[in-house]
């Protein structure tokens, strides 16, 4: 299998100029065209900590995002916990370790905070995504997430 | 992101940026008591001056590569400290200077979700300010500048829109729009600027840089995304704004970003020693390429809007081919989408200064015509503006063969009420531009 190398792909901090890349790579993953929700996600987290969330560039194009940051408090976890909220690599560019440099940067990016976990939640209809973060060293934690529809 | 220190100022220049807040910012106090509503789960804002732990010590470009940075002015060559003196003063007039702008159109913003964004940008552009007095208190300025620190911090907070160093920082503002498109083309100079200063030999100024940093990427989605939304409420067919007003408004900031960045053939100085690793011609071409990036999404967002219907590659197709070809698409024109204006458009400082060239890059003969092109290329309200008249008057004098380009530039912007302002005001001109071999300066 064809492997991106560190040399080809730059991982590097989200910014404003990546909405275009991020509504496209997200289109083709799910089928859907939502600008709005992006803007309103990508304005969060930069505004919060744009290093916090990064994405991978391959030759000029965003074929990688993945965003998240540093809170205390959820859940009652009080000790700074990083999360990995929204993830999406470009499907023509799948399978070729995009999604692990953007995994390993973010760990990276956490470790040099003082972070000593990070969590996520994974879709369970998504094995591609459980089997992509257990690879990446996550494993199952005591936490269940419980619903209730109203 | 590694650890940071916070320093106040000692409380008489604390004061001072505050009583200049209660002045220029009046909304300050509304957006502290709101922050939560707007700002859910961030970090307060605090007026403070960050300093970034554990950034390089050894001078990274330049004629002392590899040295070890400078802590002190005192172990500056004079020269050297002289124009970091310069970079510091232009870079503080920008942040308190774009608030004062900012200011004027805030309330007529359409968005209250819009204006909170702009009003936290201008919060942290008074921090940046505050960041750049705190560069000038920490240290003995008196040998380089010969004014005391209370002398700088006054000339720098007695500014006003008309006699700040850079000529973005001299147009007032006319509607909202101003707000948002200066936030997407102006302070996205100001990230070049900060990135570049972050190299900087002295130490505290590098040190000062990231935090800024991170801030700046939230002023330039403040600006991108209500862009972005625009373009869908004009290709909705929106009573409140079209791409033609949009346009106009590029027209009206890109000339002066591109200033921003000093003449095109200077800069050798700040990379020999060590103060920025890029001339401003490399600066300003990697800026150009950026903002066309910019111009590009918006016109995506405007297609998709307008033709809901196409599937992404056929809408990436569509308007690769309005862009390079022209002509129309399913009822969209090409002249409908937004574009650069050329690069010597509206130039009055750098290599293409008075030139008189036309929006698409044509050359005017006549001064007359040519001011012509611009009234019908710039926003109404902006040519009823000082900062237009003057323009006015020294391409007249330029075209007229009365004064050499150098000679006008020189005069743009005109410092009119420099030290005037303020009563108490005993401010002087503690840096001389003309000893600054080219503006090479900062930005917002
Ligand atoms: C899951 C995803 C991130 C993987 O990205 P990628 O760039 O293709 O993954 P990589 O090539 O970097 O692979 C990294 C590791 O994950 C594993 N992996 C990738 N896809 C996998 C799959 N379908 N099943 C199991 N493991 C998988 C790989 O084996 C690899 O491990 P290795 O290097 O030890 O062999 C990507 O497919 C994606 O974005 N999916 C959609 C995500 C989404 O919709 N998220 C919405 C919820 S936020
Ligand atoms: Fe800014
Ligand atoms: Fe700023």
């Amino acid at each position: 299998m064809p492997v991106v190398t560190a040399s080809d792909l730059v991982v590097r901090s989200l910014s404003e100029l990546d909405l275009d890349g991020i509504v496209r790579i997200a289109e083709k993953t799910r089928h859907r065209y939502q600008p709005d929700l992006w803007e309103d996600r990508v304005t969060f987290y930069l505004r919060r900590d744009p290093e916090g969330s990064v994405v991978a560039e391959l030759d000029g194009d965003v074929v990688g995002f993945m965003l998240g940051d540093v809170r205390s408090g959820e859940f009652g976890l009080e000790e700074e916990t990083g999360w990995i909220e929204v993830l999406g690599v470009d499907p023509a560019h799948g399978g070729l370790g995009v999604g692990k440099a953007l995994g390993e940067a973010m760990l990276e990016r956490f470790r040099q905070r003082g972070v000593r976990r990070v969590r996520t939640l994974v879709d369970a209809s998504m094995p591609e995504v459980k089997g992509f973060f257990e690879r990446l060293g996550f494993e199952a934690d005591q936490m269940t997430p419980y619903v209730k529809r109203l | 992101m590694a650890e940071t220190t916070t320093t106040e100022l000692p409380k008489r220049y604390h004061d001072a940026v505050v009583k200049w807040r209660e002045t220029f910012l009046p909304d300050y106090d509304f957006l502290i008591e709101n922050w939560d509503r707007y700002f859910p789960r961030d970090p307060k804002f605090r007026l403070c001056a960050y300093r970034e732990c554990g950034m390089p010590c050894s001078i990274e470009c330049g004629e002392d590569q590899g040295k070890p940075k400078h802590q002190k002015v005192a172990d500056m060559k004079p020269e050297v400290a002289h124009q970091l003196a310069a970079q510091i003063r232009a870079q503080a007039s920008t942040e308190f200077g774009s608030i004062q702008q900012h200011q004027l159109t805030l309330a007529r913003a359409q968005d209250e979700q819009e204006q909170a964004m702009v009003l936290r940008m201008m919060a942290e552009e008074l921090r940046h300010g505050y960041q750049m007095l705190h560069l000038l208190q920490e240290d003995d300025w008196q040998p380089v500048t010969g004014a005391s620190t209370d002398q700088m911090v006054e000339e720098i907070l007695s500014m006003r829109t008309g006699s700040h160093v850079l000529g973005a920082f001299n147009i007032d503002f006319e509607s909202f729009v101003d707000n948002i498109v200066f936030c997407a083309l102006i302070d996205r100079v100001g990230k070049y600027q900060l990135s570049m200063q972050k190299i900087s030999s002295y130490s505290p100024m590098a040190e000062s840089m990231p935090q800024m940093l991170r801030e700046e990427a939230f002023h330039l989605a403040t600006g991108v995304v209500p862009l972005r939304r625009w373009v869908v409420k004009a290709a909705e067919g929106s009573p409140m704004i079209t791409l033609e007003v949009i346009q106009k408004h590029l027209n009206k900031w890109v000339p002066r970003a591109l200033e921003m960045f000093g003449d095109e053939r200077g800069g050798s100085t700040n990379v020999k020693w060590g103060l920025k690793p890029m001339k401003n011609r490399e600066a300003q071409d990697q800026y150009w390429r950026e903002i066309g990036k910019v111009v590009h999404d918006l016109n995506m967002r405007y297609l998709r809007a307008r033709l809901p219907q196409l599937e992404l590659a056929d809408a990436e197709a569509a308007l690769a081919r309005l862009e390079s070809d022209g002509g129309s698409f399913q009822g969209v024109r090409a002249e409908e989408l937004l574009r650069l204006p050329h690069r010597e458009y509206f130039r009055r400082r750098g290599e293409p200064a008075f030139r008189m060239v036309g929006f698409d890059g044509e050359t005017f003969e006549s001064v007359e015509a040519y001011l012509g092109h611009l009234t019908r290329t710039l926003p109404d309200g902006y040519r009823a503006t000082r900062d237009f008249l003057e323009f006015v008057e020294q391409m007249t004098a330029v075209a007229r063969g009365d004064k050499k380009p150098e000679e006008a530039q020189r005069v743009m912007p005109q410092l009119r009420r420099v030290g005037g302002v303020c009563p108490c005001s005993r401010a002087v001109r503690w840096v001389a531009d003309e000893a600054v071999e080219l503006p090479g300066p900062a930005a917002g």
